[in-house]
């Protein structure tokens, strides 16, 4: 589900900086951070609406960094148990299916898949119903429901983790989230066939 | 949209929205007033009574934080450092949620894919070479070889378990490659096109690989037969390099590519990671002590030695393939024999056995077509056991009585054939003055590696014991 929410976060800017376009490198190196990246209390931050309040700077001791408190609104995307969405089927096995909902990976077992509908293996693996009228295939968009969530410490973004100092307290360590879904309830399945657009 | 639906599965869980937001507006780390806001917003949005939980859910979501914290820092997400009171807070609300009825069949990353509850003890198999993550129950692995099992006998299918090195082709680093083996850099066939090829230089991994011959015509007829996998002691990416050599259209293996990382023993190899029945699963390897739990499955293949660093590592001393500039043969090498017998295999299971499909067994049928190899032949050996060693234990006496064979001590007319290293020994000499057959021991193996029997005249017996070894015979049966 998305949520508008205010978050904080210390941006340590060098000195070359300093000068009439310091708040312009503030936001522009906020963004550069923070947009893209995932942790496991707020989940994805989407993107930045607005910068709200950029505090006084303090500087470093030792160094010439300045670090400044900057407060942010953001549009952030976090999956719940309980919630349901819509997701694009990613890979289809034996055991079950893979969707992702964005940046989020949903695995629907083969139990929770309703019992009229079978497994063909071939080139495009597939689950179908008897009648052949309802088919679960890659690029197939369902409706599901989550029933389980986890968060995942994986292989670092080389990308984010250069760019952010090392320093930094408040930047999360980049994961991802990995939900376990089901199909098997009311109104919930294919919405989408591919075949047919 | 209401968070709080009437399912069980739903009910104040520690993923819930607003009490997960209610803790944030306790929370002393960023300050009140955002979350506030935010909550705010969202309250219109949810109807949740969070007084209630208000109390006992702060605590809970604290403790859910630190371990959120904790398990961002961790690899993994299994473990967690802390006081077992901890523990025991989390257990609780989890157990609100009615998911006791689950059997928890499987799981994937940690939390049961049935009912989506996390799993804090590991029981079962790995098996990460379908999901990445995947843990099967016991209960659920039969289930699934169960229904496996059905669906491939209805295609007329059984189960073949492929290794590779020195089976299916051999790869040797290219530090290791002799001064009179480069010019076979030059000869490399495209990665392009790997269905014609057979030599591949593979820069990336400081490999080069040379597939056995008859390999591509062996994967095309035995996959019509068989459901095939690769399990290799090799690791995982290596195995899925090779599996991309033998079959780049992905219809042979699929995904069913089993490598060291995926065995749940060190240096064993073993079924508990196929998800098929044992009763329709045929092995090919070229070592036995890897299947020490499945011998009578294993079908023992004669090892590829095509590099000299291959020799090397197995004691050889002699050329390998490569420094002869020969090969395999193709039509009549070990492959070829091993398809022949594998078509036997197959026919014999599907057509005649008598009883219903689901009591029979691969495993008799190849006990079956093995003793036919050497049937009617009664041996006795000379000169090949040491002294007072009991004869019934040597390998080459249970080597021959597999493949059909009587075995003895003692010289009698009903016997056949003499097996000896030295011409000159008392058995041998009556063997030669009684027109029975005088073969060299190679003879029961080469019988066991190509499931026939072979020419008597190729296996004389030496006057003088020479070093010879399995490649040499090789070259000679060309």
């Amino acid at each position: 589900m998305f949520f508008h929410i205010v978050l904080e976060r210390n941006m340590q800017l060098h000195p070359r900086h300093f000068g009439r376009n310091l708040r312009e490198h503030i936001i522009s190196k906020l963004m550069k951070d923070v947009e893209g990246t995932c942790s496991g209390r707020h989940g994805f931050v989407v993107a930045i609406t607005s910068v709200e309040n950029i505090g006084k700077g303090l500087i470093r001791d030792g160094t010439g960094f300045v670090t400044f408190p900057v407060k942010y609104q953001c549009v952030v995307f976090r999956p719940f148990k309980g919630e349901i969405l819509e997701a694009v089927v990613s890979m289809v096995n034996k055991m079950g299916f893979f969707a992702e909902a964005g940046p989020v990976q949903i695995f629907v077992s083969n139990h929770l898949i309703p019992d009229d509908m079978e497994f063909q293996s071939g080139d495009m693996p597939n689950y179908t119903t008897s009648d052949g009228s309802v088919k679960i295939q890659k690029d197939s968009e369902v409706r599901l429901k989550i029933i389980g969530t986890r968060v995942d410490a994986t292989e670092i973004d080389k990308n984010i983790s250069q760019s952010r100092p090392k320093w930094d307290p408040a930047g999360s360590h980049p994961s991802r989230f990995f939900c376990i879904g089901t199909i098997k309830d009311d109104f919930l399945g294919v919405i989408n066939d591919p075949t047919t657009i | 949209m209401s968070l709080a639906t009437d399912s069980p599965v739903n009910s104040s869980s520690s993923d819930d929205l607003a009490a997960f937001l209610d803790a944030e507006l306790d929370s002393n780390s960023l300050g009140s007033s955002p979350e506030k806001e935010a909550e705010d917003k969202d309250e219109d949005e949810e109807s949740i009574d969070e007084e209630a939980e208000n109390e006992e859910a702060r605590d809970d979501k604290d403790l859910e934080r630190i371990k959120r914290r904790k398990t961002q820092i961790v690899e993994t997400i299994q473990e967690r450092p802390g006081p077992t009171s901890l523990g025991n807070l989390e257990e609780k609300t989890e157990v609100s949620l009615g998911t006791d009825n689950c059997p928890h069949p499987g799981s994937l990353g940690g939390m049961c894919y049935r009912c989506g509850k996390r799993l804090e003890e590991e029981s079962g198999v790995t098996f990460s070479y379908i999901c990445k993550g995947l843990r099967l129950g016991n209960d659920e692995i039969d289930r699934l070889r169960n229904t496996d099992m059905k669906h491939l006998l209805r295609h007329r299918k059984l189960y073949l378990i492929l290794d590779l090195d020195h089976t299916l082709l051999n790869s040797t680093l290219l530090l290791h490659l002799t001064p009179e083996e480069d010019y076979l850099k030059s000869q490399a066939d495209s990665l392009q096109d790997v269905s014609k090829g057979s030599l591949f230089m593979l820069a990336f991994m400081n490999m080069m690989t040379k597939l056995r011959p008859f390999v591509h015509t062996f994967l095309k007829e035995a996959s019509e037969m068989f459901e095939m996998y690769i399990y290799t002691m090799g690791d995982r990416p290596y195995a899925l390099e090779m599996a991309k050599l033998l079959d780049p259209s992905r219809e042979y293996f699929n995904a069913r590519v089993i490598s060291r990382d995926d065995g749940t023993q060190r240096h064993q190899k073993g079924l508990d990671v196929v998800l098929g029945q044992e009763s329709a699963v045929l092995i090919l390897d070229d070592t036995e002590n890897a299947w020490t739990k499945h011998r009578d499955n294993l079908i023992l293949m004669e090892r590829y030695h095509f590099f000299a660093s291959s020799c090397r590592q197995f004691g050889y001393h002699c050329q390998s393939l490569s420094q002869l500039r020969s090969d395999e043969s193709e039509l009549e090498g070990a492959l070829a024999s091993v398809l022949k017998v594998l078509k036997r295999i197959h026919n014999i299971f599907f057509d005649e056995l008598a009883n219903d499909l689901a009591g029979r067994d691969v495993r008799q049928v190849l006990k079956m077509v093995r003793g036919e190899v050497l049937k009617g032949c009664k041996l006795v050996f000379s000169h090949v056991f040491p002294t007072k060693f009991p004869a019934d234990t040597h390998y080459l006496w249970k080597m021959a009585e597999q493949l059909g064979a009587t075995c003895s001590i003692e010289l009698d007319p009903s016997v056949t054939h003499v097996v000896s290293t030295d011409a000159r020994t008392e058995k041998s000499r009556w063997a030669a003055k009684e027109a029975k057959f005088l073969v060299d021991p190679r003879w029961i193996e080469t019988a066991n590696f190509l499931w026939q029997r072979q020419p008597e005249e190729n296996f004389p017996v030496q006057q003088t014991k020479p070093e010879e070894n399995f490649h040499a015979k090789q070259m000679k049966d060309q």
